[in-house]
């Protein structure tokens, strides 16, 4: 057993000796070191060493079982006992629930898939090396770019462990490497700002440091002279950077607890059309390039690959234990949980399966719209599907496009943006856990300034 | 709480990490216990807690410096973090270490104990269910509530360079409270919340949390009855209170002293200039008794203050941690913060508001021809640099010839935070703060912040909404 796997299994112990029915334990662990450069210097750098664990013990009261939840960061002997007595006590004050789901028993993997993890996930001499070059590359970019707010480059370790009282205890490590940098463009008054970045398993695996500096400097140059939009009914197409948050929108809605809870638009969705026919979208725990690798959720129960979305049509909800009893739908192994807090839960790792049209050719097919490369604020509603958020791209005439646009916003209801997606691009690329390609929607409103 | 580490220790670990070469330093020792019970489906669901510590210890040396943290307070990994913090200066030699001497708070702007004091779970739950119930009786299309209290208790125990050894204990508490209606096949929601740095008993003998409910379900009902909001340029009434997050993100991120030092900020330059029309008085204040935002002291160790920021339309001071301040020829304003130990200090806001004027209100919505009276909002976000932001209202109305005529859809405002204050007409005599709800996030840190604002009309912003 790992350190980790010790201390969860030495807290169970504890809670063992308490008036519990069941209990489950989170230990996560992580060291993490970043550094920030500007204008070719030092400017941070930052070490971080963490751990923390956190308890969940179900108590039987007069009406059934009722649970509570809490941690700790101290880890010390007494810390744990401290804990388990304290979660056993409030566990008395919550509510019993008959659908409670102890964690016992539940549908744990036989064996346990490992991410590689790198002896070295990075060095800071090449990491600082990194994010020079990085910069450096930006500045080069012509004269427009004159200052930046820096690049950053860093690295670490994630370890995390769940057990149950049924004996089941399973470990996971997971490192990451970033190179990020934003510059800053200026022509007379007007100032802009975009980044770039990449992120990998390990530091050897990220993007070349100065092909990242010049996508921001271009990203960010491209951006100048921009204008107020003209208001009206237009064709939208996202890039890959924003339309993972249409992703976002998708997942959450299906969520199996907003779906109990009544707070979706897509209540008594599973089975039905919400795409084109030819719309695919899978969540892969285990794909190399998500970030969220899962052998078991949060709730130790083994994950699999699944179809979210079938030729348009929703395969199921989302959900954790307790939402599948007591919804009475399929348990899909999509617990989510933090230390402390309610279980959650939520998809892993979302693609959406790419088409075979370049960025360039979708633009082509578009007579009057907008490209979409930036959203700003939060406004979606997500009982109604309400959508309008603030945004920034390119005007795009006659199938190509012809200057920046910023200062507008765009809207419509989601179930509606949903069908009229005309076209989904080629150009796949992974954001955290969701991985998606540009997607073009029809009769969206632009509002601008005139 | 007793101060976790000793002060030998401190004294030992500050030996080994300040270079000769060193401009600040200074070691933040954090300890938080927070506590959250939440109702859903007529049941307290989930009851939890949580205990937090750590250390972080920093180092400058001229713009840049070196950050290292644990929760570990064992003497390998405290100087270990000395260590690692020293790393950013290569000067071998030693700086000479102050004597510590303890530091006493010149002011108290909330309470030194924990928010609990003796309110337990069990009142807690039956707080929630009275909710529950309330929220249901009000009208049968109530379908689902949702309500939770959190409570939290960071004690900060910061070391400076000159030796003096501060502490502050921040109570805070909070309330929040949603609801479901339906009506036929149609759904919407309603939410409101408050807080504050106080106890939970002064919560509960307000009323807050009733009050609260009752406008959770008055805004669902009204979002039932909401119609499709207009789409483009027009001018804008804001509501007194939380509208105030106008200011936060229009001018407020604009003017932290890191992105004015850097020049990437749309206010970069502007100081002494013309931002606002006349009559605009802005301020950022720390120092209000139990709102949300304040602070005796800031994160490193400054006492908070009111800072004017704009004074009758002129830009007038920018918001200032003790490093941006330094390399900037200012002060510290207060403004230096950061959500945990394990987070750099950050230029942050604490309450953001504008002073009133001495317009009534009414008629200030009454000027409308044609436009939208923004009454409560969501949230909003700005591009410090380019100096666009937005916000979303969750509660507005269509306004034709003076009159209100209909509620509107949740919908985006946007607009160009250097301009928009010079498009201010008309100050309300009305200026309210915010209930309590404000958490601000820069740099992926989260703090609590407060607004305010009297109600204001401005002559034009895009209102991204859907017919035409």
């Amino acid at each position: 057993m790992n350190p980790l796997e010790e201390i969860s299994c030495k807290l169970l112990a504890h809670v063992k000796k308490l008036d519990i029915v069941d209990a489950d334990v989170l230990a996560v662990r992580q060291t993490s070191d970043a550094l920030n450069i500007r204008h070719g210097q030092t400017e941070s750098i930052e070490r971080e060493d963490a751990q923390g664990i956190g308890l969940r013990a179900f108590v039987q009261q007069k009406n059934g079982l009722a649970f509570a939840s809490a941690s700790s960061s101290d880890l010390s002997d007494q810390g744990l006992e401290a804990l388990a007595k304290q979660v056993v006590a409030m566990a008395q004050v919550s509510a019993p629930d008959t659908d409670a789901m102890p964690p016992s028993g539940a549908p744990h993997p036989s064996q346990q898939p490992q991410h590689p993890v790198a002896k070295e996930i990075w060095l800071r001499e090449k990491a600082l090396q990194a994010a020079l070059n990085c910069e450096q590359a930006a500045l080069n970019e012509g004269e427009t770019i004159q200052n930046s707010e820096g690049a950053s480059a860093a690295y670490g370790l994630t370890h995390q462990c769940y057990a149950s009282a049924d004996g089941f205890v399973g470990s996971h490590r997971q490192s990451y490497a970033s190179l990020s940098v934003a510059v800053i463009a200026q022509q007379g008054q007007d100032m802009q700002r975009d980044y770039e970045y990449s992120r990998a398993v390990t530091g050897s695996q990220l993007d070349d440091p100065a092909h990242i500096g010049r996508m921001a400097a271009q990203r960010t140059n491209r951006r100048l002279g921009a204008k107020s939009a003209q208001s009206g009914n237009m064709t939208v197409i996202f890039e890959p950077r924003v339309a993972a948050s249409l992703l976002g929108h998708l997942a959450s809605a299906v969520n199996g607890q907003s779906i109990m809870q009544k707070r979706s638009f897509l209540q008594d969705a599973v089975g039905k059309t919400l795409f084109p026919e030819w719309v695919h979208i899978s969540d892969l725990p285990d794909h190399p390039l998500g970030w969220s690798f899962q052998p078991f959720d949060g709730e130790g129960c083994a994950t699999q690959a699944s179809e979210l979305i079938e030729h348009g049509k929703l395969g199921f909800y989302p959900c954790n234990r307790y939402v599948a009893q007591r919804m009475n739908i399929p348990h899909t192994a999509h617990a989510k949980r933090g230390l402390t807090g309610d279980i959650g839960m939520g998809t892993h790792n979302l693609l959406w399966h790419p088409g075979q049209q370049s960025q360039q050719d979708l633009i082509a097919d578009i007579k009057k719209g907008v490209l979409i490369t930036e959203l700003m604020g939060s406004g979606i509603n997500g009982v109604t599907g309400d959508y309008s958020r603030g945004a920034a791209g390119f005007m795009i005439e006659n199938g190509v496009i012809t200057h920046p646009l910023h200062e507008m916003t765009i809207a419509g209801k989601l179930p509606q943006m949903f069908k009229n997606i005309r076209a989904v691009g080629n150009d796949l690329r992974w954001f955290g856990n969701r991985g998606v390609a540009s997607v073009v929607i029809d009769g969206m409103t632009v509002a601008g300034q005139a | 709480m007793n101060l976790p580490i000793a002060e030998e220790t401190l004294h030992t670990m500050f030996e080994r990490m300040l270079p000769a070469n060193v401009d600040d330093a200074d070691i933040y020792i954090e300890h938080t216990s927070s506590e959250g019970i939440s109702l859903e489906e007529g049941m307290v669901k989930h009851v939890s807690a949580s205990t937090d510590q750590g250390i972080g210890a920093r180092v400058i040396v001229g713009e840049a410096s070196g950050h290292a943290c644990s929760d570990c307070f064992d003497i390998p990994s405290l100087m270990q973090v000395a260590d690692a913090a020293r790393t950013i200066s290569r000067d071998p030699n030693q700086s000479q270490v102050m004597p510590i001497h303890t530091k006493r708070a010149t002011r108290q702007l909330y309470q030194k104990q924990s928010p609990v004091m003796g309110v337990t779970f069990i009142e807690r739950r039956q707080l929630l269910e009275e909710i529950d119930t309330l929220a249901r009786s009000l009208d049968p299309r109530v379908k689902q509530v949702f309500a939770s209290i959190n409570n939290g208790f960071k004690d900060v125990y910061i070391l400076r360079l000159d030796g003096a050894l501060l502490h502050d204990a921040r109570p805070m508490v909070n309330f929040r409270v949603s609801v479901i209606v339906e009506d036929g096949i149609q759904r919407e929601t309603g939410a409101a919340g408050g807080g504050g740095r106080f106890s939970l008993s002064e919560l509960f003998a307000s009323g807050e949390a009733q009050r609260l409910t009752r406008e959770a379900v008055r805004l669902a009902l009204l979002n039932l009855d909401a119609i499709d909001a207009p789409a483009g340029p027009m001018p804008v009434v804001l509501g007194a209170g939380w509208p105030g997050i106008l200011l936060h993100e229009a001018i407020g991120h604009g003017l932290e002293g890191d992105f004015n030092r850097k020049g990437t900020s749309a206010f970069s330059d502007q100081m002494g200039k013309r931002i606002a029309a006349k009559g605009v008085n802005v301020v950022d204040d720390g120092t209000i008794a139990k709102r949300r935002g304040s602070l005796n002291m800031d994160d490193e160790g400054t006492p908070t203050q009111c800072t004017p920021l704009i004074e009758d339309g002129i830009l007038v001071g920018y918001m200032q941690d003790k490093l941006n301040a330094r390399l900037m020829g200012e002060k510290s304003t207060g403004n230096g913060r950061r959500e945990s130990y394990a987070s750099p200090v950050l230029p942050r806001m604490t309450n953001t508001f504008m002073l009133g004027g001495d317009t009534d209100p009414q008629d200030i919505i009454a000027s409308l021809d044609k436009g939208i009276y923004a009454v409560n909002f969501s949230g909003g976000q700005v591009d410090i640099t380019s100096g666009k932001f937005v916000f979303t209202t969750s509660e507005a109305y269509s306004v034709e010839h003076g009159k209100i005529v209909a509620p509107l859809k949740n919908v985006t405002l946007i607009g160009h935070g250097p301009d928009v204050l010079k498009q201010v007409s008309m100050i309300g005599n009305d200026m309210k703060l915010d209930p309590g709800v404000g958490t601000c996030g820069k740099e992926g840190q989260s703090v609590p912040v407060g607004v305010g604002l009297p109600t204001l009309r401005v002559d034009k912003m895009i209102v991204g909404g859907t017919s035409s």
